[in-house]
């Protein structure tokens, strides 16, 4: 299939939707409109405000708008890497390349590689840094906040040059109906880089390409943006504290900026010149990477120096998060604050003494490698320091289970399975035998998805009422929260499983035996997915129509002594703007009190002969609509061919008429009219269900059993599963016509009653 | 607030409010797997060129960069003329396309050397050809689309089920 032509208008359908969801809900939360056409002066106005609007996010130079700024473009690259992610896991639906070519493939996942990794998690991270570091140091600002706004602008050119092939692959089809081959040939051979995200020469020099080489360009700019921001972080926390934030209580979360930064400072100017070397070997003949020069196992030497602290440097700013977030809702203080600092100081340092784990199969001097799987297999400790910290913190805790806090625990645990399966990699004979398969795809994705993305969820929850001054939809998020870790555990378990029997990674062909493992896999995936969305939907919809936050400590923190310094910046600024009292928050009971509900649902006293004959008549009004509902349903399924016709004609036959399918089917008609409505009413005092519609469903579902027996004819695999769900939801409409019909009819005759009475 | 939230949450019926989105989701994630695949195999034929696999040509000057001057024995060698008028087409293309690559868009008898990679002897010099992508065709069952549909459908309407839910439970208490 068309690969650039799917993700492109996949994207192009994610961002409409967004923008369409946004305006529509700005529109219906902004005042009431006359309900006139809009005028010419209304357009003018419009005009005028976005181009304001504009120009002040062009230029602005504060900290927390261009938080926002990276925050949104680092959550569009994630988008961006997630689709390509959603493709992968589509083409291994099936064992064979059929879906996509093996090239496309290819390409696929080195651009996801480097999406995610370069322009999705730091971006993100400097945003929420941004943001918040100079709110929890007591700063104005950062310290260059011109470097910063500068720093920011460099990556959207970087990640469009990084992915330009895609564009111009589109450019390319949507051209060449029209134009002859040769004028069109730019755009003919450009495409999305397929070397791996880890440009490994001599591939990366060979490929003809040119993609590669702005691909190449693209990645140095983005290193230079990372440096700029980490040197502007390293001086704000380093001399921009306010007077009474000292090194020993310097929050979490700036430590583990700080050390980040610190990595970012050493790592990234190697990177810019392993890539400047690249380029000169693919553009001017230069042998860095050459058999006959430097060799390529030099790239892999310089990549993973910076490869390597890169991996601290997504996870440090996450595990930051959850030590700042997790006490909150537990009601303790961090354990053992020190000792976190410590050991994430001493991963910033180990974290440039373990490259050479990447490289085990490359036949380094085996003195040499064991002595990185020495410090690989140390680097483990401080890791797990922080673990038991977190663990102990949550230990006999009052825990509150919101959204932000299943996801730290959720982050916990798919940390603690990514970390250990790390660990056996990093023994020289284990990595020896998977480093090339699906065990290593699972386990770095463990970390990569189960406490990155995790995290930065969390946090978009945990500081939402802060940024916009509004709720967020808290029962979605508790379910977004529980849906984003069944579906990352189920998708990386999985793969980690197949990767132990020895699947291969980076192959679109697999061997068949492994299809249904992988079926699963990608299931999860779109649960991913469909979990991202959901939260994406939450972010936009609540920033209009959430419920404004009418206190200054709105997750009751003080009670706990945990009003951190930027909650205390919200308050100052709630009673300034709002004029709203810092006050202890209230307790308020909801209304909605379930042992309210009177025992006899149908409201009478009497036996279940005098319920039924007072009510016989509106149930058979619901139970003919509930049959026509479910028509619908049945009518389909005899469509699709699921269901077969002629078994009605069983029914008339099961009451001694000839076997008509007409008969039967007007059987059938007076069977759900009268019939099944009498007997509902009779039972439905004995069905589970508080409510009535909730016992229609269930009735509704015990009487679909005795349908999938009696209208069987021999279906099997999918037909047979298609039968029984058409059956099962048919009888659901049924029900609920059912239920809610008779309802409906009844409260209608209590009002009239009631008028006629009073 | 927060407490505030939680009380409600847990008063509600947490079948409704969690466990049926949640069945929901997982069918619609089980429906795309189902429905995108099921849809393509309807329509793949007018879109790729599927059953065609791709052969990669590699120019004589590469071709003498892989082997040196002498081609290993192993490798097997075609005459261009030899060549079905498909393979001919195809090797053609793959000169002239940027990447090299094209389609063989026919019968393709030589499949089996294309496959172990051959020497072809095209005007006078070496080029060094592979079978690069088979390019199958997509088979997927006939009632996979429409079941596919169906279960995102049911899904969706499982993830809708919360704000129903609650309408309903307004109708009914509406009645005290
Ligand atoms: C949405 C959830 C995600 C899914 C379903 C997913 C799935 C995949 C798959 C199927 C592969 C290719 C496996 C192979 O054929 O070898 C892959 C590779 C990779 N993914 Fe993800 N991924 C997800 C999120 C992420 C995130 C958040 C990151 C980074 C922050 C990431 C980083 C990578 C990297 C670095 C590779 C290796 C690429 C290469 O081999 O060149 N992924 N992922
Ligand atoms: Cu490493």
């Amino acid at each position: 299939m068309n690969r650039a032509l799917v993700e492109a208008s996949a994207l192009g359908l994610l961002a409409v939707s967004c923008l369409l969801l946004w305006v529509r809900l700005r529109r219906a939360a902004g005042p009431q409109s006359d309900g006139g056409y809009p005028t010419r002066e209304r357009l003018r106005f419009e005009l005028d405000h976005l181009r304001r609007q504009l120009a002040r996010w062009l230029t602005t130079t504060d900290h927390r708008e261009v938080g926002i700024l990276y925050i949104v473009f680092g959550t569009v690259a994630g988008l961006w890497g997630g689709v390509d992610a959603m493709m992968l896991r589509t083409e291994l639906l099936t064992p064979p390349t059929d879906i996509w070519s093996p090239e496309t493939y290819n390409a696929l996942f080195t651009t996801h590689g480097i999406t995610m990794l370069i322009f999705f998690v730091l971006p993100v991270f400097y945003g929420v840094g941004n943001y918040f570091l100079p709110l929890l140091l007591g700063a104005d600002d950062m310290a260059f906040p011109r470097v910063n706004a500068l720093g920011f602008w460099l990556l959207p050119p970087a990640l469009l040059l990084a992915r330009a092939g895609l564009f111009v692959q589109v450019g390319g089809q949507l051209l060449s109906p029209v134009f002859p081959q040769e004028t069109i040939r730019f755009f003919l051979t450009l495409r999305e880089v397929s070397v791996g995200w880890t440009l490994y020469a001599p591939l990366s020099v060979q490929s003809v390409n040119p993609q590669i080489d702005l691909l190449l360009i693209g990645l140095h700019l983005s290193g230079v943006a990372t440096t700029l921001g980490a040197i502007n972080f390293i001086v704000t926390i380093v001399y921009e504290r306010a007077e009474d934030v000292t090194w020993a209580n310097l929050d979490i979360f700036s430590w583990n900026m700080l050390v980040t930064s610190g990595l970012v400072l050493f790592a990234f100017p190697l990177l810019g010149s392993a890539i400047l070397m690249l380029l000169l070997d693919r553009n001017f003949g230069t042998t860095f990477f050459a058999v006959e020069g430097g060799g390529p196992i030099l790239w892999q030497h310089l990549f993973w120096f910076w490869g390597h602290p890169e991996v601290y440097i997504l996870f440090l700013p996450a595990t930051g998060l959850l030590s700042t977030i997790l006490p909150k809702f537990v009601g303790r203080r961090l354990f053992g604050y020190k000792f976190i600092v410590y050991s994430t100081l001493g991963l910033g340092i180990l974290s440039f003494a373990v490259w050479a784990h990447h490289m085990f199969t490359t036949g380094i001097d085996p003195g040499i490698r064991a002595s990185f799987m020495a410090n690989s297999i140390v680097i483990a400790i401080p890791s797990a320091i922080k673990v038991f910290n977190w663990l102990t913190t949550m230990w006999d805790g009052d825990i509150r289970t919101t959204a932000p806090l299943i996801l730290a625990a959720g982050s916990i645990g798919t940390f603690i399975v990514g970390g250990v399966t790390g660990v056996f990699l990093a023994v020289i004979p284990v990595d020896i035998l998977y480093h090339g398969t699906y065990y290593v795809v699972g386990h770095f994705h463990l970390i990569v998805v189960g406490i990155i993305p995790f995290m930065m969820i969390a946090a978009s929850y945990y500081w939402y009422p802060l940024l916009t001054g509004r709720w967020y939809d808290r029962r979605l998020a508790q379910f977004q929260s529980v849906l984003l870790i069944f579906g990352s555990t189920v998708t990386f378990t999985t793969l980690l499983i197949i990767g132990g029997l020895g699947l291969p990674r980076r192959q679109a062909v697999y061997p068949p035996e492994y299809q249904f493992a992988s079926q699963i896999a990608t299931v999860g995936a779109y649960v991913i997915g469909l979990a991202a969305l959901l939260w994406l939907y939450n972010m936009v919809a609540s920033y209009w129509q959430g419920d404004p936050v009418r206190t200054t400590d709105p997750w009751n923190l003080k009670a706990t002594g945990q009003f951190t310094r930027e909650w205390q910046w919200f308050e100052g600024r709630m009673v300034e703007k709002y004029d709203v009292t810092p006050a202890e928050p209230e307790t308020v009971r909801p209304a909605y009190d379930p042992e309210g509900e009177p025992s006899g649902l149908l409201g009478g006293v009497g036996t279940v002969a005098q319920t039924v004959s007072r009510n016989a008549w509106m149930a058979a009004v619901g139970g003919f609509v509930g049959t026509v509902l479910m028509s619908g349903g049945l009518g389909t399924a005899i469509l699709i061919g699921v269901l077969d016709p002629a078994s009605f004609g069983e029914i008339a036959e099961l009451v001694g008429l000839p076997a008509s399918p007409l008969l039967g089917t007007l059987l059938f008609l007076i069977g759900g009219t009268v019939t099944w409505p009498l007997v509902f009413l009779a039972f439905q005092e004995y069905l589970p269900g508080r409510l009535l519609f909730e016992t229609g469903l269930v009735f509704a579902t015990l009487i679909s059993t005795g349908f999938v027996v009696a209208f069987y004819t021999g279906q099997a695999g999918l037909a047979l599963i298609g039968y029984v769900g058409f059956v099962v939801v048919a009888h659901w409409a049924y029900g609920l016509g059912l239920s809610v019909t008779f309802q409906y009819l009844r409260r209608r005759q209590r009002a009239k009653r009631g008028r006629g009475g009073g | 607030m927060a407490a505030e939230a939680d009380d409600e949450a847990d008063s509600e019926s947490a079948l409704f409010t969690y466990g049926v989105p949640f069945v929901g989701v997982l069918l619609v994630a089980v429906g795309i797997a189902a429905a995108v695949p099921g849809a393509y195999a309807l329509i793949q034929e007018d879109l790729t060129p599927c059953g065609a696999p791709s052969i990669a040509v590699e120019s004589p000057e590469e071709t003498d960069r892989r082997f040196g001057d002498a081609p290993p024995p192993t490798v097997d060698r075609l005459d261009f003329a030899a060549l079905a008028p498909a393979e001919q087409a195809a090797f053609e293309a793959a000169l002239d396309d940027p990447i090299g690559e094209a389609h063989v868009e026919g019968a393709f008898p030589n499949a089996e050397t294309f496959r172990d990679g051959t020497l072809v002897t095209y005007e006078g010099e070496h080029y060094y050809a592979t079978v690069v992508a088979e390019n199958p065709c997509f088979q997927a069952a006939p009632l996979q689309f429409p079941l596919g549909v169906f279960a995102i459908a049911l899904g969706i309407v499982g993830i809708l089920t919360p704000p129903a839910y609650r309408r309903l439970v307004a109708l009914e208490t509406g009645l005290e």
